[in-house]
């Protein structure tokens, strides 16, 4: 097993935002979280990431226990992600975006520049390599992110809605390029609102619902389970049908 | 290639100033100028690198500047002897400070700068030892040139000419290694540079510890020139509001910010305090203190960036890699 | 319990109620806005010379000197924030820390400049002399700052929480976006709390001025002071501000009783740095 949650529970005060959760990944396996908002899915995803501590249970990464480990000591025990909100460098380069992702393996700055520019080539940003992060548009800015937490050679990329605020053809090439990413045997943890993306992505789907999980399985078992079905997707899976929308196949 | 001819002259220029400009004040003046260069220099890879800005940076000053005059006071040692001393004293109050108080927010970390400074300056002036209120002062006649006692301001210039290169030189290194890099992407956005796993406190407190140490071999020198030291120059506020804004002036976080800063602030010095006397001392820090708020709520990069903006817009295609390489 | 103690801890309390005044204002924007005002204790001082020249023209007291001092303290305090302070907020630390900073360095420096370094002082029995209860002498001017600091602070933490503009101004530093939408106007409440914190030290240091000297340079101390105290109390708290405020003062005096006047300063910074270091989020603060 790569990562596990093993029972995560989170309260802020007397409100419980997540209520045992537990989760099992094991290496190049993708998982969807998905749920309202508020549904407690990205504090969940926080406390695997580090900037929340579990009020109690544990997350378990190749073994070690880090519930209570900083993002940074995480980011060294292989586990990196993206931010909803781009947090890119502004006054950087994206060169120098991804430099310092890479910098976590390497002191030196020519072998950093190298392997930066190795990273943006796979996700196709290397002829903005030189401008800065602030002129990137929010479609370039979340790749960056991804190229970012990429150099750092992690075992495991969470992404944090990554595809929310893009077009519908950004939408398609992001999930292509996190399909790449998987190729090349990377371990993935995807929170979303689009079920599109999950779907399309993901093979195993959690549902959040007020903090509980109330469904898990593949995102075809999901997508047909009722209690699901009533408490997010009613709606939604209604108008995706009549969309014509079908789903691929992963 | 006009830029690099300009480059060459400016520092054709800063080499043989004292032998071109041969008054003793002239002299004494660009001395000044370097010396207070080397400070804001040094105040810089913790204030301009690093973001974080300290505010009572004169405890690392007078730290070098009382342990050479204590030396030679109490040993009788050359005071150049006791830098590593100002230094280990120096690094060991960076560590006390940026330890408990670089992890939380800024304002935290520049208001403990201020009241261990104002600490350090209350505890000297009740020790007599450490000269108390009146100081310590160093030889009066000097005994080998290693005294570094000299009646003419030039060999002082070249000393402190040689120390402001070594410390730009270290600077320019760093802000090339990974070091800087980091520093760079904690001041841009720490939460994401953290994500990335890099350890934000420690870096900070590494730039802090390594500006602590040059601002104490400033002291020193500062010291030696002046043959003298007591709490008000050696640990007053003053001094620490004077290196901040020759490096805020001049631009915070460039190479060369600090020494443009001195360069401008220096002279002015002086010649408001020959023009306007006693009181002039006030209205000088009046208008510090005017500059500075004009600075903060106008040009926060500082005037050598204004300048260097200017110059690039009017060159065509310049990147901003380019442009901060010249800087 | 001896005599003198006692008067020095109730000389001490009654002086600690002064410092949770004027830091209470430090303490609300801090916590509104996450600025720290580098020229608070010289915004003290300004109203302490205001104080002297409102006793020099008119010969008044502090209940002249008081709203004359808030008034101008507080049009001063918004204009700082209107032409700076709302300008730097947004930008780096650097920018904000020199910001007040220079505007402390400008107010002290301006001060030096038209008044000079000397001490000035208002007259001792300008509020009256010096009571004798049970053996405790105590200076009538340190009483009214004493009693009149306590009422304030305490007014002023009851219109936070009780008044709806208070509730405004905390939603406001509770989390500024949220207030916003829900139709309250950041900027407003933030321009009303630089007012009101610079009136409570306007009226701080008509009080100060009728106990203590006078001169360009005491804003330094008071201004440590402010900071020890909201750090003590945490960054925020009002009440926070008040209890420091009284600890403090009861520290320092005792301090300089028991050991000197001369180290009750370094008894005060070192208390800063040990809060720093081992609960820098203070008594009562979230953070």
């Amino acid at each position: 097993m790569l990562l596990e949650a093993i029972d995560v529970t989170k309260t802020f005060g007397a409100l419980t935002v997540v209520n045992a959760v537990s989760v099992s990944l094991g290496k190049g396996d993708i998982l969807g979280l998905i749920g309202p908002n508020g549904a407690g899915k990205s504090t969940f995803f926080n406390c695997l990431t580090g900037d929340l501590m579990p009020t109690s249970g544990r997350v378990i990464l190749n073994g070690e226990d880090v519930s209570l480990m900083t993002p940074e000591q995480r980011a060294v025990r292989g586990l990196a992600r993206s931010f909803q909100v781009p947090q890119t460098f502004e006054t950087m380069s994206v060169l120098e975006n991804v430099m310092i992702g890479a910098f976590l393996h390497t002191s030196d700055p020519a072998k950093a520049r190298r392997r930066a520019l190795d990273v943006l080539d796979l996700v196709g940003l290397v002829d903005v390599a030189a401008s800065v992060a602030g002129s990137l548009g929010t479609p370039g800015r979340k790749r960056l992110e991804i190229a970012r937490a990429l150099a750092t050679d992690p075992e495991i990329l969470l992404l944090d809605e990554a595809m929310a605020g893009l077009t519908a053809t950004e939408v398609r090439q992001a999930i292509e390029l996190v399909r790449k990413i998987h190729q090349t045997g990377m371990t993935l943890v995807i929170v979303e609102h689009i079920m599109e993306v999950i779907i399309s992505l993901a093979q195993q789907v959690i549902v959040f619902h007020q903090g509980h999980q109330i469904a898990r399985g593949t995102p075809q078992e999901v997508t047909r389970d009722p209690a699901v079905v009533s408490a997010y997707l009613g709606k939604r899976a209604a108008a995706d049908a009549a969309r014509g929308f079908a789903g691929d196949q992963t | 290639m006009k830029r690099s001819v300009w480059l060459l002259l400016i520092v054709a220029l800063v080499v043989v100033y004292p032998l071109l400009f041969t008054t003793p004040f002239l002299q004494r003046l660009g001395a000044l100028v370097l010396l207070y260069a080397i400070a804001a220099s040094a105040w810089n890879i913790v204030g301009g690198y690093a973001g974080q800005v300290s505010v009572g940076h004169v405890v690392f000053f007078g730290c070098g500047a009382y342990a050479s005059m204590a030396f030679f006071t109490h040993f009788g040692w050359p005071p150049i002897a006791a830098v590593p001393v100002g230094m280990m004293a120096s690094v060991g109050i960076a560590a006390l400070i940026g330890v408990p108080t670089l992890r939380l927010s800024g304002h935290y970390f520049s208001m403990a700068t201020i009241a261990v400074a104002e600490l350090a300056r209350l505890i000297v002036t009740n020790v007599e030892a450490l000269g108390a209120a009146v100081g310590l002062s160093g030889p009066v006649m000097p005994r080998t040139v290693f005294d570094l006692s000299f009646t003419s301001a030039l060999p002082y210039y070249y000393l402190f000419l040689v120390v402001l290169l070594a410390v730009l030189g270290l600077t320019y290194w760093m802000e090339n290694s990974r070091i800087g890099f980091y520093l760079r992407a904690i001041k841009d956005n720490e939460r994401a540079a953290r994500s990335l796993g890099v350890q934000a406190g420690r870096y900070k407190l590494y730039a802090y510890m390594i500006s602590a140490g040059l601002t104490s071999i400033a002291g020193t020198l500062y010291a030696t020139m002046y043959g003298f030291v007591d709490p008000d120059s050696g640990l007053g506020i003053l001094t620490s509001v004077k290196i901040l804004i020759m490096a805020a002036l001049g631009g915070a976080g460039l190479l060369f910010g600090p020494l443009v800063g001195a360069a401008i602030l220096v002279p002015l010095e002086e010649i408001s305090n020959n023009l306007l006397g006693g009181k002039g001392a006030g209205l000088t820090f009046v208008v510090y203190g005017a500059i500075i708020m004009i600075i903060a709520r106008f040009y926060p990069s500082g005037l050598l960036k204004l300048a260097l903006d200017r110059l690039a817009s009017t060159k065509p295609a310049l990147s901003d890699q380019k442009v901060r390489d010249v800087a | 319990m001896s005599m003198s103690l006692l008067q020095v801890l109730i000389g001490g309390l009654l002086l600690g109620a002064v410092y949770a005044l004027f830091s209470s204002g430090l303490t609300l924007i801090w916590g509104m806005m996450n600025v720290v005002n580098f020229a608070h204790g010289d915004f003290v001082m300004i109203a302490m010379y205001v104080a002297f020249m409102v006793w020099k023209v008119f010969g008044g007291g502090p209940f002249l000197a008081m709203p004359i001092a808030a008034m101008l303290l507080a049009t001063l305090g918004i204009i700082a924030y209107f032409s700076l302070v709302r300008h730097v907020m947004k930008g780096p630390m650097l920018a904000q820390i020199l910001g007040t900073f220079g505007l402390a360095l400008l107010l002290r420096y301006g001060m030096f400049w038209t008044f000079g370094a000397n001490f000035q002082s208002l007259p001792e029995n300008l509020v009256g002399g010096t009571y004798d209860l049970w053996g405790i002498r105590i200076q009538a001017s340190r009483l009214l700052a004493g009693t009149l600091a306590i009422v304030l602070t305490i007014t002023l933490h009851l219109m936070l929480t009780r008044t709806s503009l208070g509730s405004k101004m905390l939603a406001v530093a509770e989390d500024s976006t949220a207030a916003q939408l829900m139709g309250i106007r950041p900027d407003r409440m933030q321009a009303i709390a630089w007012g009101l914190a610079a009136g409570l030290t306007g009226i701080a240091g008509a009080l100060i001025a009728t106990f203590f000297y006078i001169s360009p340079t005491v804003g330094e101390t008071l201004a440590i002071i402010a900071f020890v105290t909201v750090s003590l109390g945490g960054f925020g708290s009002i009440t926070g501000a008040l209890v420091a405020g009284l600890l403090i003062g009861v520290i320092e005096s005792l301090s300089g009783y028991l050991i000197g006047a001369v180290y009750k300063d370094i008894v005060v910074y070192t208390i800063f740095i040990a809060v720093l270091w081992f609960r820098p989020q203070g008594l009562m603060g979230k953070n």
